[in-house]
């Protein structure tokens, strides 16, 4: 395609993609006006705003305290089972189940090798996600904590790759993690201001990332 | 749009003098400063969104963020980059639980419809196009939508995107590629 047509085409578009309709800007500014400055509107923004703040508060508290639960309990049951023998690691399966169970059994199978991994990528991403308020508020979000997020970004994205992905809940997590840890990521092109890191708490928070990662790495544990 | 937001736009009035009325809790001047840039972040919005609905939504949490977190704004961009950086912030978190719920829900083709104006360009071939804008991958698109269809320049986005300037003219260039070989098939409509 020659270059003057293909810009021809994006001028277009700048006129036709998406093209902005106007919007009551009044009404949007007394959405705005009832939130910020505390106006009275019943059932809106506002009350939302207030319950979710008490909410979020109790549950980043919850979270911290189970992900820590959970690690634990990943790291005690993988430490167990390198100490068993091969035959004591394997599952009894009764008559009635073992047909299903062998269906599901290759597919079980091709995730496996990836279940250590991932175990220990939540792992290492709940640690750097609950500490990351701590860091950024003592000025510690340096380059060698940015560079642990990129490295998780990288492993999060070869994850999403690879059979490990294949359940939708893990996708959706791992999808929602590369966001939230692309965010951490330019926060050392942004110098870590509590902006950003707000919006980053904002997204875990909106996200129930931090409760999803607790559940998960309790699923690995347990299976 | 008021006087006061007229002479915020032409620099009659300054950011730091407006900033400093908004956090003495003066609403007049709050909304000055959101008459001055509500545009623009609607616009950005929208682009990114392609739906009204959200656009205003997310206009409207921009606005809310920007106005509870001003105190922290220090001045080293411009207020209008660090509204923008939280536009974009702010739809980019939101938009996956969307388009998560969308996909269950509805056709994502039937969400934005193009608009027909009378410009000499194919339908067809802007259809096409737009359909592989929304293909891009998140950060090709808003490049691509920042700087072809908002002229934004690649300073404004670096600052908004918090990338280096060569990244983003980087980014605008693979973005290019991928659409030209998305329509590669159409060539020789587009020679023509």
């Amino acid at each position: 395609m020659k270059e003057d047509r293909f810009d021809e085409l994006m001028r277009d578009a700048a006129e036709t993609y998406r093209k902005p309709v106007a919007p009551d800007f009044d009404a949007m500014w007394k959405g705005i006006e009832a939130e910020h400055f505390g106006g009275r509107v019943t059932g809106g923004r506002e009350e939302r705003g207030v319950v979710r703040w008490a909410t979020n508060r109790w549950v980043g508290i919850a979270a911290t305290l189970l992900i820590g639960i959970g690690v634990g309990r990943v790291s005690t049951s993988l430490e167990k089972s390198a100490k068993l023998p091969v035959a004591a690691a394997v599952p009894e399966i009764s008559t009635a189940s073992a047909n299903t169970a062998a269906v599901t059994h290759d597919e079980s199978l091709a995730a496996q090798p990836y279940d250590r991994e991932t175990s220990k990528y939540l792992g290492q991403t709940a640690a750097l996600l609950v500490s990351l308020p701590n860091e950024v508020k003592a000025g510690r979000a340096d380059a060698q904590f940015v560079s642990r997020a990129v490295d998780l970004l990288t492993t999060t994205r070869l994850l999403l790759d690879s059979p490990a992905a294949k359940d939708p809940a893990m996708r959706n997590l791992f999808e929602d993690l590369e966001l939230v840890l692309a965010q951490v990521v330019r926060l050392q092109n942004n110098r870590g201001t509590r902006t950003e890191l707000d919006l980053i708490t904002e997204a875990l928070q909106q996200r129930d990332v931090l409760p999803r990662l607790r559940t998960a790495v309790a699923d690995i544990s347990a299976n | 749009m008021t006087r006061l937001a007229i002479a915020l736009k032409t620099n009659q009035v300054s950011e730091p003098e407006i900033i400093s009325r908004v956090l003495a809790g003066d609403r007049i001047a709050a909304r000055e400063l959101y008459d001055a840039h509500s545009s623009r972040v609607y616009r950005l919005a929208f682009r990114l969104t392609g739906d009204a609905d959200l656009a205003r939504e997310f206009t409207q949490d921009t606005f809310v963020r920007a106005f509870s977190q001003l105190a922290r704004f220090r001045g080293d961009s411009a207020l209008s980059t660090w509204l923008h950086r939280i536009t974009v912030t702010v739809v980019a978190n939101a938009m996956r639980k969307v388009k998560r719920f969308r996909e269950r829900e509805t056709d994502l083709e039937d969400v934005h419809p193009i608009s027909s104006d009378n410009t000499g360009v194919d339908p067809v071939l802007r259809e096409r196009l737009a359909r592989a804008i929304d293909g891009l991958s998140e950060i090709y698109r808003t490049t691509i939508i920042m700087h072809d269809i908002e002229g934004y320049t690649h300073t404004e986005i670096a600052e908004v995107l918090g990338v280096a300037e060569g990244t983003c003219k980087s980014r605008l260039s693979q973005a290019r590629a991928q659409l030209r070989a998305t329509l590669a098939d159409l060539a020789p409509e587009l020679e023509s």
